[in-house]
């Protein structure tokens, strides 16, 4: 195998704003979720596909997102998320609360 | 939880396209990896194989998704469920064996509890309900038990007691109904016209009485029960308005029953107390000495049965002050008790019923514990696989919660077939109730019964399911790592294994006990002599017709014709008329009498016998022995000096040793003498089980029967002479009833039939017992063997006795029997002493019963541990020591 770069595992939660933000870009299937998390945090953070489709289970459970089948990039059946209106809000509430504990783990890791 | 109607309302209904979807997805995402890898390079092959290995078990992911989408309960029972079903077929042997013992046990209760549920449970089927009660007169001074009360008795308790809204008054007897092709003796209820409102019982045809109708002189009416309606009239609709001819008199039937239990009697019609030619007299109608009727009362609402109790005791002590006549001095020591109806009703019941119960119950214990046993023998084999699943992430709940579910879809699918066997068998079990309670035509498998039967699957399901899992949570990692095949962290289940073969040893003694005691009684009972011989004897009942036969003069006439005409047939080697015979329906006869010379010192004290109506051939039809003097003979007429024949058991009571012949009583005080010309053997006359009373034997000459029996003794079979009787009968008088035809055999097996079936039953729960019980032990001991193989191929290897090897495996198994039977002492013991109301001379701790029961427990247990334990002599060391 190639040396891959350091990977982080995902917590949960984190997990699910990624989801969300990813989606906050468009509807995507399963597969485009988790390459475009991968390309976007350069390879730094690989999704585990098996929490990825529980996740979107989840949260469309939640109300956050909602799917339906479409065709792929490819021309094959595919299922499609997108973020809902209440997703919307609940991306801003996640986003916000992220960058909170972000800077506050900062200032702690920056103190000394 | 919050139900969330979109992807859980899809996931509920369309499982099967949510399955599919989820597939779909999984399948594109792998694919997409797969392309991407195959983009940089890789071969199909190993593209593929990476893209695997990244995605992981397909299975998981899925469950887990499944699991994030709510509503998981659902899914995962019904998953569940497909893979019990799916585990049981694989092992279709454990799940038949479970089956059937859960058959049978959850059966035999379901069986059992229909009818506890049909007789003692449920309401009454009366509108009265439990606030109705029968009165109870008694009077031990006298010796007087239930004794009936006379009809102005039953007009003052109805004035004068403040606890009972109503009185009713009843009493039965046998008339003959005039009517095509034949007369018919019909059993005739006669009650006041408050009677049915009373009970609350709403006529199916017609109307019941009203206020009036007994009023002296009124039109003589008719009512049919249900039953009688159905067999003699055909169920027929235009029944009503049609007028029979009973007693001289026009009968009008006014209305149909529906059906109810056969209580107080069986009755097949009732009549105003105004149509029955004996209560209607003047007599019976004024003098408070001829009592021959019953009261029925029901309680005010809210009334407590103790406060009826000082109510009727008040009203019965103003009644003896005001009428001493009719209360024969204070010796007497009459009271008068209020009967719930519903004790009337199942008192005699209750004791078999709560024993068989008892022992259905135990039988189910002994079904759990052997399918526990049966599941923890297939769990041990499953070891492997079930520790394979926990590593790959299944979690401990899961994997109990499937057991949980096995366990009870093994259950109810037993107790389905349980309430098959218990529908199949209820037709014997309502015949074998009938013997005891007239509520048993009440007893169906219905609503409730289901529910009970559901109720015990599920716990039965769950019992047998829990207790494998006490040792389940245990040591996988250590069952996996040895390969499996060994006994490593069994230990537990081996030692709960042997604890349930010492429960199923010990209930199985004790439904041993319960079944070996019964038949102990029932074979003394069948041993007992009766006193009389029964084989080859003709009985049939002989009602004359009370208005074409009144008094002596007219009924003898029509015996003495019916006995010569019958003697005179070739077939018939003697015939008697009695008022009764041994071991027929009805209690003693008593009355009392005095002996000359030797007055009582109260009129109350004086001695009592049961009095018997005989023909001179009567002893020598039945063959009871003439011990003394002489018999009856034909020389023995009206008018010739009245004479008696006394049984064995009052001479001695009454003489000693002297001799009794020529001595004198008297029953009208002392007005007439009747001289004891002879003394015959005993005869169990009220029951194989009673000691027989002080009896007295008058002929049929000087006290003609009215309501009689005819006994014949034939040269051949005995039932072929019942056309002879018949047709001599009709010859004489065409519009008299003769019936009820049975032979002396028949009643007597009659008299064997309760306590015989009550031993069949328990000795087929013992049986039953006994074999699930060795199954059990054969099972487990089979088991160790085969665990021990490379133990014992070691010890025969170092020169062991293949013998002796068995010897210690069959020493293990009996300690465990041994240690069953020791608990089952103490249980049999318990159960014992409950049925001893059912036992005839036979002791709740009889020795013998014990003794033999604790031989045959061990003799079978030793078998079925013996022959799987033979497999020891075939196992070949080497083999054996290779195979680790």
């Amino acid at each position: 195998m190639t040396a891959a770069p350091a990977r982080s595992d995902l917590l949960q939660g984190t997990l699910d704003v990624l989801i969300l933000k990813t989606l906050g870009l468009g509807p995507m299937h399963g597969w485009g979720i988790s390459q475009r998390i991968q390309q976007l945090s350069r390879e730094v953070l690989q999704v585990n596909q098996g929490s990825l489709y529980p996740a979107l289970y989840r949260l469309e459970a939640k109300g956050w997102i909602r799917s339906e089948w479409g065709n792929s990039e490819n021309n094959r059946r595919a299922r499609f998320y997108e973020l809902t209106k209440p997703g919307r809000r609940q991306l801003a509430e996640e986003t916000e609360s992220w960058e909170r504990f972000a800077a506050a783990v900062a200032r702690v890791l920056e103190a000394s | 939880m919050r139900l969330r109607l979109g992807p859980a309302w899809r996931s509920l209904f369309h499982r099967g396209s949510v399955e599919r979807e989820m597939d779909e997805e999984m399948l594109f995402h792998l694919d997409m990896e797969i392309r991407k890898l195959r983009a940089r390079g890789l071969d199909a092959n190993t593209a593929r194989t990476e893209a695997l290995k990244s995605f992981g078990g397909v299975d998981k992911y899925k469950e887990e998704g499944r699991d994030a989408r709510g509503l998981t309960l659902f899914e995962t029972i019904s998953q569940d469920v497909r893979y019990a079903l799916r585990g049981l077929r694989r092992n279709p042997g454990y799940a038949a064996a479970a089956l059937v013992t859960l058959a049978l046990g959850i059966g035999a209760n379901v069986a059992v509890f229909s009818v506890v549920h049909g007789v003692f449970l449920q309401q009454l089927p009366y509108g009265g309900g439990e606030r109705l009660v029968r009165l109870r007169q008694d009077a031990p001074g006298i010796g007087a038990q239930d004794t009936p009360f006379s009809p102005k008795e039953v007009a003052d308790y109805a004035t004068q007691t403040r606890t009972l809204s109503g009185v009713a008054e009843y009493h039965s007897m046998w008339f003959i109904l005039l009517r095509e092709p034949e007369p018919e003796r019909v059993q005739t209820g006669v009650v006041s016209a408050n009677f049915f409102d009373l009970v609350g019982v709403k006529p199916l045809l017609g109307r019941t009485f009203l206020p009036g109708d007994d009023a002296p002189g009124a039109e003589p009416l008719l009512v049919l029960s249900y039953d009688y309606w159905q067999r003699s009239h055909g169920a027929d609709p235009k029944i009503i308005g049609r007028t029979f001819r009973m007693n001289d008199k026009i009968h009008t039937v006014i209305g149909v029953l529906p059906p109810m239990p056969a209580y107080p009697n069986e009755n097949d019609v009732y009549m105003p107390t105004s149509a029955c030619p004996f209560r209607a007299g003047a007599a019976a109608s004024n003098d408070r000495t001829i009592r021959m009727v019953s009261i029925f009362g029901k309680l005010k609402p809210g009334t407590a049965l103790a406060a009826l109790q000082a109510d009727l005791s008040t009203v019965l002590g103003r009644l003896t002050r005001q009428y001493p006549g009719a209360y024969p001095g204070h010796e007497a020591r009459a009271t008068v008790t209020g009967v719930p109806l519903r004790r009337e009703l199942t008192e005699r019941a209750r004791p078999t019923f709560l024993v068989l119960l008892g022992t259905v119950g135990l039988v189910l214990l002994l079904a759990c514990a052997n399918v526990a046993n049966l599941t923890l023998a297939r769990q041990l084999r499953r070891r492997r696989e079930i520790a394979l699943r926990v590593a790959l992430g299944a979690g401990r709940h899961r994997l109990a919660r499937q057991m949980l579910t096995e366990s009870t879809v093994l259950s109810l699918a037993g107790g389905l077939l349980g309430i098959l066997l218990a529908w199949g068998a209820l037709g014997l079990l309502v015949s074998f109730a009938a013997r005891f309670t007239p509520r048993a035509s009440e007893i169906r498998i219905d609503t409730p019964v289901f529910l009970f039967a559901l109720g015990v699957s599920i716990a039965t399901g769950l019992a047998f399911g829990l207790i494998p899992s006490f040792s389940s949570g245990q040591n996988l990692v250590a069952a996996l790592q040895d390969g499996g095949d060994r006994s490593t962290g069994g230990g537990a289940r081996h030692r709960l294994r042997s604890a349930l073969i010492v429960v199923q040893v010990a209930v199985s003694f004790m439904l041993l006990i319960g079944a070996g005691l019964m038949l102990r009684s029932l074979w003394k009972l069948s041993r007992v002599d009766p006193g009389f011989h029964t084989e080859r004897v003709l009985t049939t009942r002989l009602d004359l017709n009370f208005s074409k036969y009144r008094g002596a003069d007219k009924t003898r006439p029509f015996q003495t014709l019916l006995l010569e005409r019958l003697t005179d047939r070739p077939s018939v080697v003697s015939a008697a008329i009695a008022g009764t015979f041994p071991l027929n329906d009805g209690g003693p006869q008593n009355g009392q009498f005095e002996i000359e010379g030797r007055p009582a010192p109260q009129q109350d004290l004086r001695p009592q016998a049961d009095f018997q109506q005989v023909s001179p051939a009567y002893f020598a039809t039945i063959r009871v022995p003439i011990l003394r003097g002489r018999g009856f003979s034909d020389a023995d007429r009206a008018d010739t000096p009245q004479v008696a024949v006394i049984n064995q058991t009052m001479a001695t009571h009454l003489w000693g040793k002297e001799n009794p012949i020529g001595r004198r009583i008297s029953v009208d005080g002392a007005k007439t003498w009747i001289e004891i010309v002879g003394v015959v053997g005993d005869v169990r006359q009220y029951g194989l089980d009673l000691r027989p009373p002080d009896q007295v034997y008058v002929a049929i000459s000087q006290y003609p029967p009215l309501s009689a029996t005819v006994l014949v003794r034939s040269a051949a079979d005995p039932m072929a002479l019942s056309r002879i009787v018949r047709d001599a009968v009709h010859g004489i008088d065409p519009e008299q009833a003769v019936d009820r035809f049975r032979t002396l055999e028949q009643v007597r097996a009659n008299a064997l039939a309760s306590p015989r079936l009550t031993s069949i039953l328990l000795g087929l729960f013992a049986a039953l017992a006994l074999a699930i019980t060795s199954a059990g032990i054969a099972g487990v001991v089979a088991f160790s063997v085969g665990e021990r193989t490379q133990e014992f191929g070691i010890r025969l290897a170092l020169g062991a006795d293949p013998r002796q090897v068995i010897r210690m495996v069959l020493g293990q198994a009996m300690a465990l029997v041994a240690l069953g039977l020791a608990l089952g002492f103490v249980g049999a013991h318990l159960l014992a002493s409950a049925m001893s109301r059912l036992l005839f001379e036979v002791n709740a701790t009889d020795p013998p019963t014990f003794l033999a029961m604790s031989f045959a427990l061990a003799a079978v247990a030793a078998a079925a541990s013996f022959l799987p334990a033979r497999r020891i002599t075939a196992v070949d060391p080497m083999t054996a020591l290779r195979a680790t």
